[in-house]
């Protein structure tokens, strides 16, 4: 490993953007900018999961977000103890919350697409529960750097 | 969060914030809601200055979408990078109709 960070933050959506930007500058360099803002984005919608639905928006709760940068991929985790995500809800987001009729306004999301984001954006997340803590597990991974 | 000039009976609308996320979505769409609410039915969201959407802040815009209604318009314009990328991900680039500019939004919407 190259390096190993820990960040933490309380549960407090105004304060999402310090953490978003904080692994934004910790990745650049390692991955190309689309992989940058595709990291951005699913830290920030974990984040917004762990606030919204599982602290249910109250302040003050831990969030913690350790990010390992290796040499070939960079791996975040996002740890937090609130009452666990329904297990099956991270396995069943994928790009067909997408496959909406544009023509049918009532049919266009308005929400819901956060962990459909975080599986299409990210290689690889895996979800775990275990005594109190849960943990998103996410890996980026790095490809070979333009010459 | 937003400033909104009216040209060619099209109102355009600027977010003036550099992220439209969790936080800033209630406000946004709250503003937004207001300028649907005087009347406007053609609308151009100037995304120009804006860095960073989340699926928050995507929602909202859709919301103020469903609330104009079938005879109304929301184009986007100026929408770039990670911003762009979401409408596209997320297969958004089908329901805006997105312009480069703001200029073309207001010529295609008074046309």
């Amino acid at each position: 490993m190259i390096s190993s960070i820990d960040l933490f933050i309380d549960s407090d959506l105004d304060k999402v953007v310090q953490i978003a930007l904080a692994v934004r500058g910790l990745c650049t360099g390692l991955v190309s900018e689309d992989d940058l803002d595709a990291v951005e984005l699913s830290v920030v919608e974990a984040i917004n999961n762990v606030i919204k639905h599982g602290y249910g928006g109250q302040p003050g709760r831990d969030i913690r977000v350790l990010v390992g940068l290796h040499k070939e991929q960079v791996v975040i985790e996002i740890v937090d103890h609130a009452p666990p995500m329904q297990a099956d809800l991270l396995n069943q987001a994928s790009e067909e919350r997408f496959a909406f009729d544009e023509t049918n306004l009532a049919d266009i999301p308005e929400g819901g697409m956060g962990l459909a984001l975080i599986r299409m954006n990210m290689d690889e997340v895996e979800y775990s529960s275990s005594e109190g803590e849960n943990r998103l597990r996410m890996i980026k991974r790095i490809g070979p750097r333009p010459s | 969060m937003l400033t909104s000039e009216l040209r060619n009976n099209v109102l355009v609308v600027r977010v003036a914030e550099k992220r439209v996320d969790a936080s800033k979505a209630p406000a946004f769409k709250d503003e937004m809601t207001q300028c649907i609410e005087s009347g406007q039915s053609q609308l151009v969201l100037d995304l120009s200055n804006v860095d960073f959407v989340d699926s928050s802040g995507l929602g909202a815009i859709v919301a103020c979408l469903k609330q104009l209604g079938p005879r109304g318009n929301l184009a986007i314009a100026g929408a770039k990078g990670a911003v762009s990328r979401l409408f596209t991900l997320t297969r958004m680039d089908k329901v805006f109709a997105l312009h480069d500019t703001v200029d073309s939004a207001v010529e295609k919407l008074s046309s």
